[in-house]
């Protein structure tokens, strides 16, 4: 056991001085991208509902924003640390990089506990915190978005102090507003779908066709749904779906070995993806442990649900036949785990590619914003489509270029498409 | 016409003909009460108003003679169909009214005269001629007042004069109390005088006191005249005349008032008595302000007692809010036998009570003139027993005397003979008339127990309480109610509360048990009835999710449709909390949480059915959404992961996702003011924290009940001993402290804040979850503890508290949380709201921990240096045990196991080591009895889980050993426990089917005795797990069990010779 406590940015940094080294980056390159560009730190006076002034703490940190404006979530959360918000912020530089997308890296968070804190009180907050940061961020140099503990509730109230303040409307200053009041069409399906782009373009590589393949899904909510739906559309079948049992406080693999019925299926599923287990029964549906799903004889995983539902001791279980995973969840297979699918050369579409669909649509969100002119479904869909492609090929020729796995390869992609910016404009 | 229907148009017609004479009468009370009338103009009146009360009013006219004037309706002329009253004033005939009809009628009791035609017109004469002399004193003293001064004369004297005249009795009683007054003020004459009308032989006083055995010589009453002369000298002597004229004006008001005082003092007069008595005292319009304030207080309380509850408490807070004309308005809503003595009982009481506290107070607020309470009739407590003589069914007061398997068994068929049995006519006939007040509105019928009131809430939800549909014809509707009374009734002799009143001492009370039929507030929405919104709300917040939260500031229930969801815990569907006092601060903030823990149920009363019935709100919405009352304030619609208020006519109830969040309500609307307002009244009032419940039909707010809020069975305020050992004590708390007592605790999962702090990596982090979890499964379930860091459950920034989800705990008895000192700092704790409504819905109980302070305990040895089981429970996570420390407390503290007491009132908690066998001393005898009947339930699993191994024939079914573990071994088992066994099966497949059919036979017949033992309905009793000696090689799932390290199963002696082999 290491002496040393967790430090989410001590592990971030680690992660890319590793990458770093493979690159071969100067050490500019390197003390500017260790480290965020900008920080702000600030206090928050608010007024709470019984007339007493509490003062919160306030963060937003500008990673790194040599490929475009910065973008990054508010979060609220009651223990909230530099450290932290430094680690998400450079995990955000990444994130936009490997997608392509014309963004740098940020984030910020308050120090509070929403539940304790009325609504009005929240609002005071989000208010407050805007005209701190106000001239520090906007469209064209910082972007938030909803985050832990925040909702397109909060972005609104954010959204409306900017504006009042500014004496104009500027809708691209926020992502995250709900449709009519901002928003984009097509955000529920955006990460699903991307998760089924990179598959299909892995399949092209792979030289298979979608309709030969079989596939098992992990999880029932609003991404593996919407992934399922995609991937029906190119032909391909699900044979077996996990999701949790609220009831019965463990999760059930549903299998029906000739495919899952999607539109069925939505029909006695509640709205946090949890199927009725009696009515699947009544469908045709067999019932399986919730571990069952991994299996499966497939030839794709999709672990749609939870961190670290692949681990040491499932690994083994995955079937011989299994050709792919697409990380549809954030963080689903542990690092043992992941040397295993390595070496078993199973090709992983790692989750901050996979489900690069969100940021590209908040991106959407902000392009749509700031020409105040919104686009229809399936022109979103269809641009979300293009740029997942794109993002994808990307780190596949790197990968086969420099034989490097998925994971490494779409983060040396990412930290050398950063690197290159900082370089193109002069900085380093 | 069949004969039901004749006698159903006879019924309806006569109860019509009550209606219009009660309508005429008060149409009378109101002229005769009119001061400003002159005498001639009230007679006028009056003729115009009679006939309206007969039952041909067209033809009906009137005529009233008085001294020499008469007064007539146009049109009167004498006929033979003619009814005739005399009127009499101050003693004297003052003349007639007479009632004629102008053409022949049907013939009826007396002519075309109906006999109740012929009181009605009695009780007018009555009336008018009490008016009559009203007037005429009335006159008399105004003339005296202008006269007497001037002329020197003392106007009393005139009042006696007119008395001496009149009423003689009257003005014996008047001289007697100034003999009185006049002793008591001092005046010695007047003792002399009293005692010369008194005349004793030995006129010592003190004979009086000291020797009351002995019959007392009694004088001859003195005449009238002779005692008021003598008597109202001496008062002029010693009294001012204004003293004089105003004893004597209060008396002479204060006697009209006497026969109801004697009704009341006299506890032999029938409940029709004392109504009859209340109803002349109203009619007779006595203004209570007459009354002298003591004679008032003493009449109010007597009412109390009589009718609502003879608990001290409760009389000395009602005395204060009562007025007699609000008893006026309760009998006519009563229900009572021939004869009958009966009370309201408890429900009846609280709610009358709670309604009139409210009514006193909506002057100064605004708010409480809004809350209404539903139309309510109440069936006394001595209707049960009227109707078990009735029906000579008396055996059945001896039920609870006997054993309870036998109450068990037999309770179905006395449901069914209650049933099927009749009510007295005075009751039937009762019940007749609530039907017709209530109309066809769906009912409720309430048990109302007078054990209710006497030992609070701890009763509620122990008798039934039944809905009806109310629809159907009168006589279907009728039985209905009878049937349902009938069930409640029943219910008093069912098992559960026998056992309940057995554990605490109460068998020997007598049961009474009133009823309350209510209508059901709520509209009709397509086929169903319900109202918009219901729940239940406490003065005092057990359960508070934010140190902000007071425990003062109260807790709300929130559902929508009837409250019955609100009342109970359901375990998986979550009322909408609130805190009255802080209602910006929610339980549930992000639309996540808030979704999550959203009403899904409702409860309604299906009207085509005339069933009661449990709908999914999603569905009910999407088909009737559009028709609820105010539906905007009930839900919110939650689209792309957002929650937004619902604004009227904006809601597209087929596509929206809509959740309900009372949103509208508690933020748009004064109803959480109203609750506020209405429990801290309330507590104020009754010196107790309150326990309401509410309903609304979406415009609204009916009060529906109101007791005093008494702890529910697992949160009652621990005793906290003062006198703790050192040694024994493991830790204390002082913040933040609920009540309750977590009990018989013999294992502890203590994550380490400080170890915990300095794991290095995320995985480490997400481990130490993931081993809880799996200890959360392997550990004795409800008797171990969870203590960590700061926040369970934390997602994203995991170095806050241990990353679980509420599968990874639901084990637990307790949650506690511990916030350590780090520098200057102690970081916040989170009061479970990553899970707080499943916690609240489990009755898990959650504790935070504040070591660093003063003043409190904080045993740290004990945590780091008792033997960890972690490598061994669980060895794959053996690299945490630094971190996870598993305490067997047994083992570790020699056989002791830990008590957790927590008292909010004090606002402290303790965690004390305790000899199992000593345990006694820290619950109260409720718990005591408590632990001895479950201490009977593992006993009898012990027992039958040996005989089945002796049964066993080992070799027929391939059985090497047979176990036993979890709470049948652990002396824990309760009554809805199951026998856990373990097989370790060496057979083929048919001896495996064999085993299996041979146990399902054990296992049916024992969960049926069980189910009589104890009421607890299980499909099978028996868990048998079957494990392999694979399994045991590989100690898979329950083969872990068999020489596991901590909680092993224990093998049991198999049968047939069959030794088992160790």
């Amino acid at each position: 056991m290491s002496t040393k406590p967790f430090n989410a940015f001590a592990m971030a940094q680690a992660q890319f001085d590793k990458v770093a080294e493979t690159l071969g980056l100067d050490q500019g390159t390197k003390d500017l991208l260790r480290h965020p560009m900008r920080e702000y730190q600030f206090a928050l006076p608010v007024r709470l509902d019984d007339g007493s002034t509490k003062v919160f703490r306030g963060f937003r940190v500008q990673h790194n924003d040599a490929r475009g404006p910065a973008k990054g979530g508010i979060r609220f959360h009651p223990q909230e640390t530099a450290d932290t918000v430094r680690a998400l912020s450079m995990w955000m530089t990444w994130k936009c990089a490997v997608a392509e997308l014309p963004l740098g890296g940020g984030k910020g968070g308050v120090i509070c506990e929403p539940h304790n804190l009325s609504m009005n009180e929240q609002e005071r907050i989000c208010r407050a915190y805007v005209r701190q940061i106000a001239r520090d961020v906007g469209p064209l140099r910082d972007v938030p978005a909803p985050d832990v503990m925040t909702s397109g509730q909060h972005m609104l109230w954010m959204l409306d102090e900017y504006e009042q303040m500014r004496g104009g409307h500027y809708p691209g200053a926020i992502t995250g507003k709900p449709v009519g009041m901002g928003g984009s069409l097509g955000r529920t399906q955006a990460t699903g779908y991307g998760v089924v782009f990179t598959v299909r373009e892995a399949l092209k590589e792979l030289g298979i066709r979608p309709q030969d393949t079989v596939a098992a899904v992990q999880g029932f909510g609003n991404v593996a749904q919407h992934a399922i739906e995609l991937y029906h559309q190119i032909g391909g079948t699900v044979t077996a779906v996990a999701c949790w049992d609220q009831e019965d406080q463990q999760p059930y693999t549903y299998r029906k070995q000739d495919g899952v019925d999607l539109v069925e299926l939505r029909k006695i599923t509640d709205r946090f993806g949890g199927i009725n287990k009696q009515k699947a029964t009544e469908l045709g549906y067999e019932r399986l442990p919730g571990e069952a799903w991994i299996e499966q004889e497939v030839d794709m995983l999709f672990p749609c649900a939870l961190e670290n539902s692949i681990t040491a001791d499932n690994v083994t279980k995955i079937a011989k036949r299994v050709r792919l995973i697409a990380e549809g969840a954030n963080g689903p297979t542990t690092p043992d785990a992941d040397h295993v699918l390595q070496e078993r050369d199973i090709f992983v579409i790692p989750d901050f590619l996979a489900n690069a669909g969100g940021v590209t649509c908040s991106y959407l969100e902000q392009v749509q914003s700031n020409m105040n002119y919104y686009w229809e479904n399936d022109e979103v869909l269809g641009k979300l489509d293009v740029m997942m492609t794109s993002a994808f090929i990307g780190v596949s020729d790197m990968a086969r270029k420099r034989k490097l796995y998925m994971r490494d390869a779409a983060y040396t992609i990412a930290i050398a498409r950063v690197a290159q910016a900082c370089k193109d404009r002069g900085w380093v | 016409m069949t004969e039901q229907d004749k006698r159903v148009t006879d019924t309806i017609r006569s109860l019509q003909e009550r209606a219009k004479e009660l309508n005429c009468l008060y149409r009378i009370e109101e002229i005769t009460n009119t001061e400003e009338l002159a005498l001639e103009d009230v007679f006028r009146n009056v003729i115009e108003a009679i006939p309206a009360g007969w039952q041909y009013p067209e033809v009906c006219v009137a005529r009233i003679r008085y001294n020499s004037t008469e007064f007539v309706l146009d049109g009167f002329r004498d006929t033979e169909w003619i009814q005739k009253a005399n009127m009499h004033a101050l003693g004297e005939l003052v003349g007639s009214i007479e009632v004629a009809y102008l053409n022949q009628m049907p013939k009826a009791d007396d002519g075309p005269f109906l006999k109740e035609e012929r009181k009605l017109l009695q009780t007018i004469a009555e009336r008018i001629g009490s008016c009559i002399t009203h007037r005429r004193l009335h006159d008399a003293m105004k003339e005296l007042r202008n006269t007497a001064p001037q002329r020197g004369m003392r106007e009393w004297s005139a009042i006696l004069d007119l008395l001496r005249r009149t009423d003689q009795s009257l003005l014996m009683r008047v001289s007697r109390k100034m003999i009185n007054h006049l002793c008591w003020s001092g005046v010695k004459d007047a003792r002399e005088l009293l005692q010369d009308f008194r005349p004793l032989p030995d006129a010592d006083e003190r004979d009086v006191f000291f020797d009351s055995n002995r019959p007392r010589g009694r004088a001859l009453p003195p005449s009238a005249t002779e005692l008021a002369d003598r008597v109202f000298e001496l008062a002029a002597a010693h009294l001012s005349d204004d003293e004089v004229i105003s004893c004597v004006h209060n008396w002479i008001k204060q006697d009209r008032a006497s026969f109801l005082v004697n009704a009341l003092e006299n506890h032999h007069t029938a409940i029709s008595e004392v109504s009859d008595a209340i109803q002349r005292y109203q009619h007779a319009g006595h203004g209570e302000v007459e009354l002298s304030p003591s004679t008032r207080k003493g009449m109010l309380v007597s009412l109390v007692r009589r009718f609502l509850s003879d608990q001290l408490e409760y009389v000395n807070v009602a005395k204060n809010y009562v007025e007699i004309r609000d008893f006026h308005q309760l009998i006519q809503k009563l229900i009572y036998p021939a004869r009958g003595h009966g009370k309201t009982g408890g429900k009846g009481a609280g709610l009358f009570l709670a309604y009139q506290i409210m009514r006193k107070h909506c002057h100064d607020n605004p708010l409480l003139a809004e809350i209404k309470t539903p139309k309510t009739w109440y069936l006394t407590s001595d209707g049960m027993h009227d109707f078990v003589y009735c029906n000579h069914l008396e055996d059945v007061f001896s039920q609870k005397y006997k054993e309870i398997d036998e109450v068990r068994q037999e309770y179905p068929d006395i449901v069914q003979v209650f049933k099927n049995s009749q009510f007295s006519a005075a009751i039937v006939k009762g019940l007749s008339l609530a039907l017709d007040d209530l109309g066809d509105k769906p009912l409720i019928v309430r048990s109302s127990s007078l054990l209710e009131d006497r030992f609070g809430a701890a009763f509620s939800g122990k008798y039934k309480s039944l809905f009806l549909a109310n629809r159907g014809t009168k006589q279907e509707r009728l039985d209905a109610l009878m049937d349902a009374i009938a069930e409640v009734y029943a219910s008093t002799f069912a098992p559960d509360p026998i056992q309940y009143r057995s554990e605490r001492n109460l068998l020997d009370f007598q049961e009474g048990m009133g009823v309350l039929i209510q209508e059901v507030v709520g509209t009709k929405i397509g086929d169903y009835f319900l109202p918009a919104f219901a729940g239940v709300a406490f003065s005092h917040n057990e359960f508070r999710w934010s140190p902000r939260i007071k425990r003062e500031d109260g807790l709300l229930r929130l559902v929508p449709g009837l409250g019955t969801r609100a009342v109970d815990r359901l375990g998986d569907d979550f009322p909408i909390l609130v805190s009255p006092g802080q209602p910006g601060l929610r339980a549930n903030t992000t639309p996540e949480e808030v979704a999550r823990y959203a009403p899904r149920f409702m409860d309604v009363i299906n009207l085509e059915t005339n069933k009661f019935e449990t709908v999914d709100v999603a569905d009910f919405l999407r088909s009737v959404g559009d028709i609820v009352p105010a539906v905007e304030q009930l839900v919110s619609i939650l689209r792309e992961g957002q929650l937004r208020q619902a604004m009227a006519g904006s809601i597209d109830f087929e596509r929206d996702d809509l959740i309900v969040t009372f949103e509208g309500l508690l933020t748009r609307t004064p109803f959480v003011k109203q609750i506020h307002t209405i429990l801290t009244l309330l507590e104020a009032e009754i010196q107790h924290p309150a326990d309401i419940e509410f309903a609304s039909d979406g415009k609204d707010l009916y009060l529906l009940q109101c007791r005093a809020q008494a702890p529910t069975k697992h949160a009652k305020p621990a005793p906290i001993p003062r006198d703790i050992p050192h040694a024994r004590l493991i830790f204390s708390a002082n913040r933040y402290v609920s009540n309750g007592t977590v009990p018989n605790i013999t294992h502890i999962v203590y994550v380490d804040p400080e170890q915990y702090g300095r794991l290095g990596s995320r995985d480490e982090l997400l481990a130490v979850g993931r081993a809880v979890g799996k200890l959360n499964k392997l550990l004795p379930k409800r008797q171990f503890i969870l203590m960590g860091p700061g926040r369970w459950g934390s997602r994203g920034d995991i170095k806050l508290g241990v990353p679980v989800t509420y599968s990874d705990i639901n084990n637990t008895a307790l949650l506690i949380e511990i916030a350590r000192k780090t520098g200057d700092y102690t970081p916040d704790v989170s009061f479970g709201t990553h899970f707080f409504q499943d916690l609240i819905e489990a009755e898990i109980r959650y504790l935070p921990l504040y070591p660093d302070e003063d003043e409190v305990t904080f045993n740290e040895t004990f945590f780091t240096h008792s033997p960890n089981l972690l490598a061994e429970l669980a060895p794959e996570f053996e690299f945490l045990s630094e971190t996870i420390r598993v305490i067997d407390v047994p083992r570790a503290a020699e056989d002791q196991v830990l008590y957790v007491l927590m008292n909010a009132d004090l606002d402290e908690a303790v965690a004390v080591l305790i000899d199992p066998t000593e345990q006694a001393d820290h619950g109260d005898d409720s718990e005591r009895t408590i632990t001895t009947t479950d201490g009977q339930n593992w006993r009898w699993r012990a027992r039958m889980a040996e005989s089945i191994a002796a049964r066993l024939d080992p070799t027929r079914f391939g059985v090497k050993a047979l176990y036993i573990f979890g709470s049948t071994k652990n002396a824990t088992a309760g009554a809805a426990s199951d026998i856990d066994l373990l097989v370790h099966f060496i057979g083929n497949e048919k001896q495996r089917r064999d085993l299996e059919q041979w146990f399902e036979g054990w296992s049916l017949s024992l969960s049926e005795i069980n189910y009589l033992r104890t009421g607890y309905r299980t499909d099978s009793l028996l868990d048998v797990h079957i494990v392999t000696d694979d399994d045991i090689a590989k100690q898979t799932s329950y083969a872990a069990k068999i020489g596991a390290v901590t909680d092993a199963a224990r093998e049991l002696l198999l049968g047939n010779g069959g030794v088992a082999t160790k």
